[in-house]
């Protein structure tokens, strides 16, 4: 059963702004990533698959259920973390999670005992007996997450989750969120404006362009070789284009890379065998892969057909 | 713009009674697109803001063209930023917008200047519209636009992708590298590494108020000798190229995974000469070579953490 | 992590994250336990020390006056205020409690943004708005009926035979009754009113003001004109609902009203209570995550 599934589903606001056109797709469990549609698009999506909006046409279904008519059972089993801050800066963390597992129909035994393994999940330790207030950026982002994952929903929706965050707490909210994906088994939706983030930790990926989808793809699928292997060499780069065309291997520049065509297997050892010769450093020998970002880089030409994805 | 400037700090410091927001940085940025990178808090807006003219240094010189930007209003001729959170006139369009900048500026063609200002980041057909109705990514450009007005040598812009989307953010790139192929000192500042890599290969690096490092982020990683080149490859007999690999004394350690085998280097010189003489010798054929820590995000934790 | 047992009984036990098998309670236990979070919340408790003064020096004053009224009764059989106007005299403590608790229960929440969290969870807008008004008005029912309940315990001691104690129960009863109406009347508004901002100091101000200044709005008309527009004026203010409420409902108190108009005081503050409550209940509705 596909997780998220949306019919032509349309969004327009009073007013004229239309956030999303005739979006149709279908994504399996996994961890998902939400892509562009900076500003209303991507929170009107959100919206509608937590029962809070109504699609001006069109239909959704979320886990199986349609959101327009059991709100109560699709928010009971999913799990939401907003962008932006929405804690309560005197309220003890440990407090609030327990708090807000109670306003998701947990008994006060299970919500006390679920708040304290979800924020151990998290990673807070001792800092979740003092008030959220003093907190910083990245343990809020992880308190938010606990309230968002206490009722153990079967998806979460995580909007921009590494916002704010330096490099070290990125790297490790991006674990984190690898680690629900794939151990507690807990679908994920993240929507994140950074394509190495969805490269690293999505299986698929939703793109939507002025409230169109522009893609909905696994990202296995967008990040597929080329027939060209990257060749980087630290000194002699000349010498080793001359010698490779002289091999008969076809080849073009890239800055200070190499693209030779991988025409057999015995590329790979043709290129070995000439390095070795000259005795250059090899610093890189991989086969070239698409990349997510390459659906963002073409000239504003470029307005998919909305079509149905199924992934 | 006549001729290009060149941005020097020399052991510069500001500090806030006990809080020392920038240590001792000394740096020189030339033409060409340069990248301020590093956490929250580490000092990049204090930097901005004193080359910008809005701080004084506490001990140090910061000079633009060689003239200190304290107290010195001729040096916003030559100077355009772009400043992290502003909030622009919703009720303005994009023309009247920029317009107004270049009269704020008090330029002899005011007119002439916002459109060329606007040709430069190519929002002459949206200049029409109100600023309301923009995108950010447009709403930005307005704001580089509005800052180019007077055809400033050196453009500072603090945390100018914030919030972008990638298409938004590609545009603002390709725009930041234009204007600094014209000769123009670029600087943005930054925290989040993915922008950076892309736009330029060129960082000054801040952690807690002090230059960690400068320059490319490649030739960063090489500099740092004293830590082990980490390199993930893929061959057709992983195990015995491993055992291999660990008879050089170029090799500190090898690990294998269930598809790769890591490798790590203490002498990054010896170690890609002798990485394929060894396959060969073994008759291994290699398909994977790849240097695992020479993202900047790898450059940038090692910085962070020394 | 899976369980690692050896044959002699060591075992590694799985901490690994726990899916939830447990019972789901349903809309009806939410409300109520947000219902008792925010009580306990207007009273401090759960909070910091600093959060417990106020309410509680709200608590002590009207608590030393009961005391006081009861050792008067004691000593003299006098009652200096009667049950039912007991409320008249707490009025002000009521007012500040309010203009203090309300935007603690509401304002809080939107201006920390935290509605998003409770939104996005089982619990609906209207269950949300019922359970905050729910808390207010039995805050300040405790509030009062806490110290009235003193005097009438130690009435009810002190006197002689039981037909007495069940007069004092009486009036005690009657007593509690006003102490609700005026929980419902002033906690609907003050509740509405902090539920419009974001600030708690606005809405702090904001509710001192409709309940002060409307009082002599309310009372001047009363004073100086005759007929129709006398008698109804006093509905202004809430002060004056609360005093014509309690003529309507046992037939004597300070609103001073011509007998004939009582009943537009039952109807209008069962009006104005809908009223407050339905605005209340479309604010939550409306309000943009």
């Amino acid at each position: 059963m596909p997780l998220i599934e949306t019919t032509s589903l349309t969004k327009a606001y009073p007013g004229g702004v239309t956030a999303l056109r005739d979006l149709t797709l279908a994504v399996e469990p996994g961890v998902i990533g939400l892509v562009g549609a900076n500003g209303a698009g991507k929170s009107t999506m959100i919206k509608i698959l937590l029962g809070l909006l109504e699609p001006t046409e069109g239909s959704v279904r979320v886990l199986g259920l349609d959101p327009t008519v059991a709100a109560d059972e699709v928010r009971a089993r999913v799990g939401y973390m907003p962008e932006h801050d929405c804690l309560p800066p005197d309220m003890i963390a440990a407090e609030f999670v327990t708090h807000m597992a109670r306003m998701s129909g947990l008994p006060p035994t299970a919500a006390r005992e679920r708040a304290s393994e979800a924020l151990r999940h998290v990673g807070l330790y001792e800092e979740r007996y003092r008030p959220i207030g003093g907190y910083s950026t990245g343990m809020k982002q992880r308190v938010k997450l606990a309230q968002a994952l206490v009722h153990d929903p079967d998806l979460l929706l995580l909007d921009e989750p590494t916002n704010g965050l330096d490099p070290a707490g990125r790297d490790a909210m991006l674990t984190l969120i690898t680690k629900i994906g794939t151990e507690f088994g807990i679908s994920v939706v993240v929507c994140t404006h950074l394509l190495g983030e969805v490269e690293r930790i999505c299986d698929t990926l939703i793109a939507i362009e002025r409230g169109h989808l522009l893609r909905a793809d696994r990202v296995d699928a967008m990040t597929t070789g080329y027939d060209v292997l990257v060749v980087e060499v630290t000194e002699g780069t000349d010498e080793l284009i001359a010698a490779l065309r002289a091999r008969d291997l076809s080849l073009t520049v890239d800055g200070h890379v190499l693209l030779v065509r991988l025409d057999a297997e015995d590329t790979y050892d043709t290129i070995l065998r000439t390095v070795a010769d000259l005795d250059l450093p090899l610093h890189r020998l991989d086969q070239r892969r698409h990349r997510v970002a390459e659906l963002f880089a073409d000239s504003s030409t470029t307005t998919t057909r909305p079509e149905a994805h199924h992934v | 713009m006549t001729t290009p400037l060149t941005v020097d700090l020399r052991g510069v410091s500001r500090w806030y009674g006990n809080v020392v927001a920038v240590n001792d940085i000394t740096m020189s940025l030339g033409a060409g697109v340069t990248g301020l990178l590093g956490p929250n808090g580490a000092g990049k807006t204090t930097l901005l803001h004193m080359m910008a003219g809005f701080l004084a240094p506490s001990k140090g010189e910061v000079l633009l063209g060689g003239n200190p930007t304290w107290r010195n209003p001729d040096v916003y001729r030559d100077l355009g930023l772009v400043a992290e959170r502003e909030s622009v006139p919703a009720h303005l369009t994009g023309w009247e917008f920029v317009h107004a900048s270049a009269k704020l500026h008090g330029l002899a063609d005011p007119a002439g200047a916002a459109r060329r200002a606007l040709e430069l980041v190519e929002m002459t057909e949206a200049a029409g519209r109100r600023l309301g109705t923009y995108s950010k990514g447009m709403r930005q450009r307005a704001r580089v636009a509005a800052s180019l007005v007077h055809d400033p040598a050196v453009l500072l812009l603090d945390e100018p992708f914030n919030g972008m989307d990638p298409r938004q953010r590609a545009h603002m790139m390709e725009l930041l590298h234009s204007l600094g192929d014209q000769g123009r000192t670029i600087l943005f500042s930054s925290h989040i590494l993915e922008e950076v890599e892309q736009v330029s290969g060129t960082v000054q690096v801040i952690v807690n108020g002090r230059l960690a490092a400068s320059g490319d982020f490649r030739k960063i990683r090489r500099l740092m000798t004293h830590r082990p080149h980490v390199f993930v490859i893929r061959s057709t007999d992983d195990r015995r190229l491993a055992t291999a690999l660990i008879a050089s004394p170029a090799v500190t350690g090898v690990s294998l995974g269930a598809e790769e085998l890591t490798v790590h280097a203490g002498d990054y010189g010896t170690f890609t000469r002798a990485l394929p003489k060894v396959a060969l010798a073994e008759g291994i054929r290699v398909r994977q070579l790849v240097p695992s820590d020479e993202s900047l995000e790898s450059v940038f934790a090692y910085l962070v953490s020394a | 992590m899976s369980e690692a047992v050896d044959t002699g009984g060591s075992r590694i036990h799985d901490i690994g994250y726990r899916r939830y098998e447990g019972t789901n309670l349903g809309r009806l236990y939410v409300a109520r336990s947000l219902y008792t979070h925010g009580l306990r919340s207007a009273f401090g408790l759960g909070r910091s020390a600093k959060a417990k003064i106020f309410p509680w020096i709200m608590v002590g004053l009207l608590g030393a006056f009961a005391v006081v009224v009861a050792a008067v009764r004691a000593q003299t059989g006098e009652m200096i205020v009667g049950y039912q106007e007991f409320q008249q005299v707490a009025r002000v403590i009521v007012i500040i409690f309010l203009a203090v608790v309300a935007p603690e229960l509401v304002s809080r929440d939107l201006r920390n943004k935290t509605l998003p969290l409770y939104f996005s969870r089982p619990l609906r807008r209207t269950d949300y708005a019922l359970a905050k008004l729910a808390a207010v008005i039995s805050a300040v029912f405790l509030l009062v009926a806490g110290p009235l309940t003193i005097v009438g315990a130690a009435a009810a001691f002190s006197v002689a035979d039981v037909s007495g104690v069940w007069a004092e129960v009486r009036g005690l009863l009657g007593g509690y009754t006003m102490i609700a109406v005026l929980a419902v009347i002033h906690g609907s508004i003050a509740l509405l009113i902090a539920s419009l901002a974001s600030k708690r100091a606005f809405a702090a101000g904001a509710i001192a003001a409709v309940f002060l200044v409307l009082v002599p709005i309310a009372q001047i008309p009363h004073e100086l004109a005759h007929g129709a527009i006398g008698q109804l004026s006093l509905m202004i203010s809430p002060d004056g609902m609360v005093d014509g409420l309690q003529e309507f409902l046992f037939g004597k108190g300070d609103a001073n009203l011509e007998p004939g108009y009582r009943i537009y005081y039952g109807v209008g503050a069962v009006a104005l209570v809908a009223a407050v409550v339905t605005a209340l209940i479309t604010r939550y509705r409306k309000v943009s995550l």
